[in-house]
Parts: C-alpha cells; sequence; structure tokens
C-alpha cells in the first residue's frame, strides 16, 4: 500500500498527488513514469512522474480525471492509500548542456515537462518554455514553470490565454537558434511541435505513454512505431525522436478500447459500479 | 425544465388519420392524457392533421397560445415530418422546436387487434416526446457557398468524360493528370465492344476534345500533393513532376478517376521467367501494334491472380470478355491457330454473351479448371511450352502444347491511388479500390460531401461502363456547383470545452474527419464535413460532444420519460414487458414503417425511440433504460456494410458487445440487450425481430431494477 502524503486540485478534476515511496523516490530521474493500481480489481495505469523528493522519500504525479481509474484516483485523499505503485519505469530523459532547449508542455503533462525543465535548467541551459491547455482555466503549473525557465509562452486551443494555438513556434524558430526540443504532452501537440522542427532538423524528443499493462517490455501493449521500426514506449522510451514517430498510429491505438473505457466510466459515474 | 429561461409552452396535435389511427386508438382518451402532461398548454385532435386545415389549427394554436413546443402525432416522419416543420416556420417557430410522434405505422397500423395496449403505447410515446421536446433548442441551418469549378484527378477515359461535360456546362475545370500524356489505360488497348470500335479512336476524339475547351485547365506530369478545406472550398496543392515548385487551386468538388494498373502475375505460370507468358494487356498491344508473330497455338488462362483465398479475392469483372474478345481478334487475323481457354467461371453478361457463342463457333477450346488444382506451365528445351490442366468436366488431366501463353490478370489499385486516399481522407475498400458512400443509394459520392469517384478508380469496369459513371459523378458534381450554395444540416457535433478532457475519443471516432483535435487536444468540429450520425457523442466518455437535436439529456429526458412512471405503477397484476428500440432513422426505422404499411402485426410491447444512427446509441441510455427497469432493450440498425454512415452500426455492435458482458454488474441478464439489422425493405424480419425478442423477454421475466425499491 503507498500512501497519499499530499493531494491538492490544481484545477477542476486535475489533482497533484505526492505518494510516500522511499525506494521509488531514490531512484526516479525525469522523463520516468510509474504505474499504479488503485485497488485490488483496479486497472493499472501508467503515470509520468513529476517530481521525486528523495529526502522525503515521495514522488509527485499529476492525473487528469479523464476516465473510471482517474476519477476513482482523485476521489481519494491525503492518508489514503493506492494498493499498488511500480517503478521508475522507462529510460531516464538525456538531461545536460545542449545550450538552448525549448521545452513544450500540454495539459496536465506540463507537470512532468517541469521537471525536466527544471533539470535542463540545473544542467546550465538556456531553457525557452512554451505551456498550454486547451482553455485558459485548466493551465497548470505556471508560476513553477516560470521559475525554472529564462524565458516562458503561454498558448491556448481557443486563445482565451497567450497564443492560440502553437503557430507562434514557427516564428520563434525563424529567430531563434535552438539545440533541443522537448515535448511532453497531447499527440497532436508532439506531432506540431515536431512538424515546426523538422526543417530545421532541431533533435526534437517526445515522451510518448500509449496503452500500457506491465511496463517492462513483456506484454507488448505500447509498440509504437519509430523509424518504421515497432519499439516498446515502456523499455526502449518512452523518450523517442519526434521526427520518426507514427503520431497517427499512437493515436489510434490508444482509442483501442475507447468504448470499454466509456463503459467502465459510465457505469461507475451514472451506475454506481465498478467493472 | 431548464431550457434557457424560457416557459415551457407545449401543444400537441394528434391525428385520427381518418379510420387510419382513430379506427384503433382512442384519441380522446389520449388527448385528455396529453393534457395532463407537464408544460402542456393545448392537446387537440383533428381528422387529417396534414389537411389544410389541420395545418391552420397548428399555426392559429402557435400564435393563440404562444407555443414553443409542437408535438403531432399522426404517421410517420419519414412522409411528413418535412410539412409540419414547414408549418411552425411559417408560424414563427423554429423548426428544430417540433417533435414528431410514429402513431400509425409504429402503432395503430402494427397492433390492430389490441386497440386497449395500442392506445397504451400511443400515451407512452406522446410522454417521451413531451420530455425530449422540452429539452429541444432552436438550430440554425449554414449556408455553405461553393466555388463553381472542379478538381478532376486522372486523364484516362473516365477523367476526360468527366471534365469535359463539366467544361460543356460552363464550369472551370482542372484536370490533373501524372502522365505526359492523356489516356491513361485507353492508350494501350485495341477493339473495344460491343461496338468493335478502336480505342486510339475514342482517344484521338476525347484527347481533341478536352485540349479545346477552354473551360479545361490541363496539368500533365503533375500530383496531387495535399488537399485542405471542404466542399465547396477545396485548397488543393499540385506539383508538377521534377519541379519543386507548388501550384494552389481552390475548387469547390473533386472527382477522383485515376483508374487502376492491371496486376503483373511475376513468379506465376512462368511470368518473366519465359517471354512466351504474356499478360492479356500485353497481349493485346502485340495484336494492337501488329507485332504478333503467328502462333500456332495459344492458351489462355483466366483469373490469374484474381479470386483468390486472401488478398485480391475479387473477380476483375472485365477480363473474360477481354480474353474472349483478344481470342476472336487473333481467329479473324489467324484463322488457323489454336487457342484453349483455361477458365474457372465464364462471366459474359447480356449481349456479351454473343462473343461466347461466336468463340464457340470459331473452334476455341473452353477447359475448366478447379480453383484447387491450377494449372502448370513448363518449359521444354525447345522454347515451346506446355500447359497441365486439370479439365473438371473432363475429369481428367490433360496437357497442351502451346507457344503462346496468355494470362488474365485483375486490375489492382496503383500506389498514387493509395496515397491519394490518405490525402483526400477518402476510404478504400477490402480491394484497395476507392470506396463509395453507398453501393445503391451513393454508387459515386464518397460519404465526404463533395469528392465523387468514377472509372476504375472505383473498381473493375470496361471502357462504357467508365464512361457512363464519369458522367453520373460529373452530373452530381455539377449540383452543388449549379446552385451555387447548400444549405447545411443543423443536426452537427459540437463540443463543451469545459467537460472536455482532451482525450481524443471523438477525432478517432470520426470516420468523415470532421473533428480535428487542436494542439493541446481540444477538439473542432468542423461542421461542414460532419454527417450528424453522433457517433462521436457515443464515443465520448464524458458527454463533453453532444449531436445537436439528439442530445443526452434530450435522449434521456424521453428515456426516463418512459420508464419512470412505469416503475412508480409497479407491475400489477400480470407481467408486460417494457422495451425500448432505439431505431436509425435510414433502415430499421424506415422497417419499422414497412412492417406498418404491410400490417404486419408484432407485440405492443416495443416502444421506438429514433436516433440517427445506432452508431449514437450511447452506454449511458441503455445504462438509463436499465436502470429505470426497461425489460429490455434492443439497438437496431441498417444492415451491416450498409449503414449510411460507413461503420456507425458496427461501432454499436461492438458498443452492444461490451455492453452485454457489463450488465452482469448492474445485475442485469445480459440476454436483455440485444442489436439486430435490418435495410427498410425487410418490414417482415423488423417485426419478427420484435417478436422474438418480447417473447425471450417474456421468459426472462421482470428486470429486477423494474421491481426493486430506489434504483436510479
Amino acid at each position: 500500500m503507498y500512501r497519499i502524503v499530499t493531494k491538492l486540485e490544481l484545477v477542476s478534476h486535475i489533482n497533484l498527488f505526492k505518494f510516500s515511496a522511499k525506494e521509488i523516490a531514490a531512484k526516479t530521474k525525469p522523463g520516468q513514469f510509474v504505474i499504479l493500481k488503485v485497488d485490488e480489481r483496479g486497472e493499472r495505469i501508467p503515470l509520468t512522474v513529476a517530481g521525486a523528493d528523495v529526502e522525503k522519500g515521495t514522488i509527485t504525479v499529476v492525473c487528469h480525471e479523464v476516465g473510471k481509474t482517474t476519477k476513482q484516483l482523485g476521489s481519494l485523499n491525503e492518508g489514503g492509500c493506492i494498493q499498488d505503485l511500480l517503478g521508475p519505469l522507462g529510460k531516464r530523459a538525456e538531461i545536460r548542456k545542449f545550450g538552448t532547449v525549448l521545452c513544450v508542455g500540454g495539459g496536465v503533462m506540463v507537470a512532468p515537462l517541469h521537471f525536466q525543465a527544471k533539470a535542463f535548467h540545473e544542467a546550465g541551459n538556456m531553457v525557452i518554455g512554451v505551456i498550454g491547455a486547451r482553455t485558459e482555466n485548466q493551465l497548470i503549473f505556471e508560476d513553477k514553470m516560470r521559475k525554472v525557465c529564462n524565458e516562458l509562452y503561454v498558448a491556448t486551443d481557443d486563445g482565451t490565454r497567450g497564443y492560440k494555438g502553437l503557430d507562434f513556434l514557427k516564428d520563434l524558430f525563424k529567430e531563434r537558434k535552438i539545440d533541443r526540443v522537448v515535448a511532453v504532452g497531447p499527440i497532436v501537440m508532439m506531432k506540431t511541435v515536431s512538424e515546426v522542427t523538422r526543417p530545421y532538423g532541431t533533435p526534437t524528443i517526445v515522451n510518448l505513454i500509449p496503452i500500457m499493462v506491465d511496463g517492462m517490455g513483456m506484454c507488448g501493449a505500447c509498440r509504437v512505431t519509430v523509424g518504421g521500426k515497432t519499439r516498446f514506449a515502456c523499455v526502449d522510451g518512452p523518450d523517442f525522436d519526434g521526427h520518426q514517430v507514427d503520431f497517427e498510429e499512437l493515436m489510434a491505438r490508444l482509442k483501442m478500447y475507447a468504448p470499454q473505457e466509456k463503459l467502465a466510466f459510465v457505469f461507475y459515474e451514472k451506475g454506481g459500479r465498478s467493472l | 425544465m431548464e431550457t434557457g429561461k424560457e416557459e415551457l409552452r407545449i401543444g400537441v396535435f394528434i391525428c385520427h388519420c381518418g379510420f387510419n389511427i382513430g379506427g384503433v386508438i382512442d384519441i380522446p382518451t389520449v388527448v385528455e392524457y396529453a393534457k395532463t402532461l407537464p408544460n402542456i398548454v393545448c392537446a387537440e385532435e383533428s381528422l387529417y392533421t396534414c389537411s389544410s386545415t389541420g395545418l391552420s389549427v397548428i399555426k392559429e394554436c402557435i400564435k393563440k397560445h404562444n407555443l414553443n413546443r409542437v408535438i403531432v402525432a399522426s404517421c410517420t416522419p419519414a412522409t411528413h415530418e418535412y410539412l409540419f416543420r414547414k408549418t411552425c416556420e411559417e408560424a414563427g417557430l423554429n423548426k428544430y422546436l417540433f417533435e414528431m410522434v410514429n402513431i400509425r405505422e409504429q402503432s395503430s397500423w402494427v397492433h390492430m387487434h389490441q386497440p386497449k395496449e395500442a392506445t397504451e403505447k400511443v400515451k407512452d410515446l406522446i410522454r417521451m416526446a413531451v420530455a425530449k421536446a422540452s429539452y429541444l433548442e432552436p438550430q440554425i441551418e449554414p449556408e455553405l457557398e461553393i466555388n463553381p469549378s472542379a478538381l478532376v484527378i486522372g486523364g484516362g477515359i473516365a477523367g476526360m468524360t468527366a471534365a469535359m461535360s463539366l467544361a460543356r456546362q460552363g464550369f472551370q475545370v482542372h484536370l490533373v493528370e501524372k502522365e505526359t500524356e492523356l489516356g491513361g489505360m485507353l492508350r494501350y488497348l485495341y477493339e473495344l465492344q460491343p461496338t468493335g470500335r478502336d480505342a486510339a479512336e475514342i482517344l484521338r476524339e476525347a484527347v481533341t476534345a478536352v485540349k479545346a475547351n477552354s473551360n479545361i485547365h490541363l496539368h500533365t506530369s503533375t500530383l496531387v500533393k495535399e488537399v485542405k478545406g471542404f466542399f465547396g472550398n477545396f485548397d488543393v496543392t499540385v506539383q508538377k513532376k521534377g519541379s519543386n515548385e507548388l501550384e494552389q487551386i481552390n475548387v469547390g468538388t473533386i472527382i477522383v478517376a485515376t483508374g487502376a494498373e492491371d496486376f503483373k502475375p511475376v513468379g506465376m505460370y512462368g511470368y518473366k521467367e519465359n517471354e512466351k507468358v504474356v499478360t492479356q494487356l500485353e497481349f493485346e498491344q502485340l495484336l494492337k501494334k501488329g507485332e504478333l508473330k503467328k502462333p500456332k497455338k495459344v492458351v489462355m488462362i483466366q483469373c490469374v491472380g484474381a479470386r483468390e483465398k486472401t488478398g485480391r479475392t475479387y473477380c476483375s469483372r472485365i477480363c473474360c470478355m477481354v480474353a474472349l474478345n483478344n481470342a476472336l481478334l487473333l481467329k479473324k487475323l489467324y484463322p488457323d491457330v489454336e487457342i484453349s481457354m483455361l477458365f474457372r467461371d465464364l462471366q459474359t453478361y447480356g449481349e456479351y454473351e454473343d462473343f461466347y457463342h461466336e468463340a464457340r463457333e470459331r473452334f476455341i477450346d473452353f477447359i475448366r479448371y478447379d480453383p484447387d488444382k491450377h494449372p502448370k506451365v513448363a518449359s521444354k528445351p525447345d522454347g515451346k511450352l506446355t500447359v497441365t490442366v486439370y479439365d473438371v468436366y473432363l475429369g481428367a488431366e490433360i496437357e497442351i502444347d502451346s507457344d503462346l501463353v496468355v494470362l488474365s490478370t485483375p486490375l489492382v489499385q496503383h500506389e498514387d491511388g493509395r496515397k491519394l486516399s490518405s490525402i483526400l481522407k477518402v476510404p478504400l475498400g477490402s480491394d484497395n479500390f476507392f470506396f463509395e458512400a453507398h453501393p445503391k443509394l451513393r454508387p459515386v459520392d464518397f460519404a465526404s460531401e463533395g469528392i465523387y469517384v468514377c472509372g476504375t478508380a472505383h473498381g473493375p469496369k470496361d471502357v462504357t461502363e467508365s464512361i457512363a459513371q464519369a458522367l453520373a459523378a460529373a452530373s452530381k458534381a455539377a449540383i452543388p456547383m449549379a446552385v451555387g450554395k447548400i444549405k447545411a444540416e443543423a443536426v452537427k457535433a459540437s463540443v463543451d470545452k469545459d467537460i472536455c478532457v482532451n482525450c481524443d475519443a471523438c477525432v478517432v471516432s470520426c470516420i468523415f474527419n470532421a473533428i480535428e483535435a487542436l494542439p493541446f487536444g481540444l477538439p473542432n468540429v468542423i461542421e461542414v464535413n460532419c454527417k450528424g450520425c453522433g457517433v462521436c457523442a457515443a464515443e465520448c466518455p464524458m458527454g463533453a460532444m453532444q449531436l445537436r437535436h439528439f442530445k443526452d439529456q434530450q435522449i434521456v429526458a424521453a428515456i426516463e420519460a418512459l420508464l419512470k412512471p412505469k416503475k412508480l405503477a409497479g407491475l400489477g397484476g400480470s407481467f408486460e414487458p417494457i422495451i425500448l428500440c432505439f431505431a436509425c432513422q435510414w433502415c430499421s426505422y424506415a422497417a419499422a414503417d414497412l412492417a406498418g404499411i404491410l400490417r404486419i402485426q408484432y407485440p405492443s410491447n416495443v416502444r421506438i425511440l429514433r436516433v440517427p444512427c445506432s452508431g449514437r446509441v450511447d452506454v449511458l441510455h441503455v445504462l438509463k433504460a436499465f436502470l429505470n427497469g426497461a425489460d429490455g432493450v434492443i439497438v437496431t440498425g441498417c444492415l451491416i456494410g450498409d449503414c449510411h454512415y460507413i461503420d456507425g452500426n458496427l461501432k454499436a455492435k461492438s458498443r452492444v458487445d461490451a455492453m452485454k458482458k457489463s450488465l452482469i454488474a448492474l445485475g442485469v441478464d445480459p440476454e436483455r440487450l440485444e442489436i439486430g439489422f435490418a435495410s427498410s425493405s425487410e418490414g417482415q424480419k423488423f417485426a419478427d425481430m420484435m417478436k422474438d425478442f418480447v417473447e425471450k423477454i417474456r421468459r426472462l421475466g421482470p428486470n429486477r431494477l423494474r421491481v426493486k425499491e430506489g434504483g436510479d
């Protein structure tokens, strides 16, 4: 059992959790993820880690309530426990001095992006941050990002805050020399960023979390096509070269169980039953 | 009820339809009942609501009572909804604030001998409509401008024909051909049947006409690179081969006429190993160019690489005729050449049968081979060929010496066609040819509006058929361009961005590419592309995506209105199952109507709720039905393969299959949920389906949740 030492509702339906997990905290680095299971009959879900405190022995994840499991997780409070927490999983992000690093994050994934941006900053990089969400009231971690970025841009899909969409990145690339790009967020965001950087050949790292089961390379559920080859996001990633990823396939694979996911959610929400 | 701030003022108009409804249903009782329902301001009956008297009563009541919702209970909306909606509009009421109840085809005509039960059913149906109407919202139908110019992709006979037809009607046409010259496959063909005209002659005429027409802008050696925009306003990027420069073209409609190529049977029957083994098209070339050295004995093999167990499973349709024609040409050229044709099933329909008879008269041998025992071709040291074949009629293997083997191979999709399918976002079928919106009703349209298909791009065809289909596609494309603008349906998807969790489920589920995900995941509905099926709404886990006029709130209101009073009333003495049937507005609803028209009787327990597509039926709707005590739920849609939204019924099926497993968690027997399919001509099948389902539910007994206290 893993105890929730902190729970913060960042915005409606997005919660930050700190779990007490000493061994995991000691080893977790930016870019890695954990798999958790809320209760005995629960679903295993992968979550990218948004922070690790070695001294306090806690890891941080930020979770959006998008389905039955995340809703159930969201219903837990400080002091409550989850059944299982497995990690750290996946390879660590490559953090060293590159020069100027552009860190782009969207939605709930701004939190794990912050974990990386902070590390890039500490490694002596000039960090340009871009954070976004579908609409203004969904933006998270803005102040935290501001602290670790030399510059920070804000964007929303509907233009209610900052730039509308990511078209402004094209101008940014015309003006600035950028040595490395890290994009963590919705698939379309990672794809859009990769397309912007492609003509410049700027190394663009995307963090992929497909459907996963074991997270240790056994089941193959998380297969992604990168450069025409099948790779497992859990052990070969989750970081991949954004210019090589087949995003369309990834998006379709992620929705493979959409009917079942909805069913579980509706039964949980409206029927009061766990499937 | 919360529909803005206005007070609800609902009027219900119940039609006798002479004796058609009034002869079975106790209308005065229904009218009195309707008056007891919430927010009803007036309830009227008339002998014929659709008569001018009946319509003016509606208009007067709208004015007199200041009605803001109108319900007509009469016949099927398929025939009369348009009229009643128009009447509402004339009285100043938005037509989307009208709701129709089908009490003739779906009650009085199908329960003719059960007046009491049929009357109860009508009360239920009206109660459901009143509940739904309370949540109806006014809608605006947007108008779209159509650019009166077309892009025709492919300069073969189909493309040239379509381009000429449109150009002659005065539209600007951009004709894009990837090769350096026009003509496509026609350039390689020789004599065309049934007229015997030389393909070169037809080609010459077509090319001359295309080049002479100033409305046609010809782009040869050009490929389509990108297509953006939508019906009426497509932005097309084309690129000349070998050049880096891109050209932009704006068009209102697009016709795909990219043709096909012949399958090269490398590795089969010694093709490419022995030069005496050629394809039918290569053989036709030899005849055409006069380069054929006189053979003594020729063997033709049909269905080479076609009608296979996997992959190219289809029949290429034209090869039997082409082979016969070429064999006859050869006989005319060298009457003493012996020809054997090895076939599986010779298919020469209509007047083409005459060519078969002529071939028999000219002593061409026809040998039927067994698809499980393919003929074998072996080279002899002297360079000649031996064909071994098991003759099905003879029941024995025979050997034929031959100095030329001709292989009839199917037409297949080419690489550029495959690429174009993803550029245009239009589907390919399992045979890899372009896939039309509906095989019978929309044979030259794609499901995406403003894009049409013709010629062999759509599947193997002869020149006559390609021309006919090209003219059809041109006519279809000309309609919106001539009108200049179209009024779009208001029933479209729309997203509530506060509830949305940017999960992309709607984006992935939409087969019409009508929903794009913005960078941070917010779905953006491209309304012009949206067909209003509601699959995305049923797929959205949060209920953020909704289909206007068929919102969850509206559907659930109808379901609860049906079931809640029944649950309160309890079971009473004997068990009468309450069955909720979702029917898609195209096929299964029409099948239910047809059952009525044919007076096919089925149990009155069924309450039909119309949805745009079975794919709209949400897990939530079914759950609400069972929680509120429905004894059975049956989802009905078009036959598999016939869905008007391509795969809505398949999505419904997978949802029902998944749901059956989950019903156990509710303590509901999975047998209480079913899915059925019926075409609009299957009234009997629909009635049988209902009868069987009601009987099954009767055996199962009442839904536990109907009897149990509390529930939802």
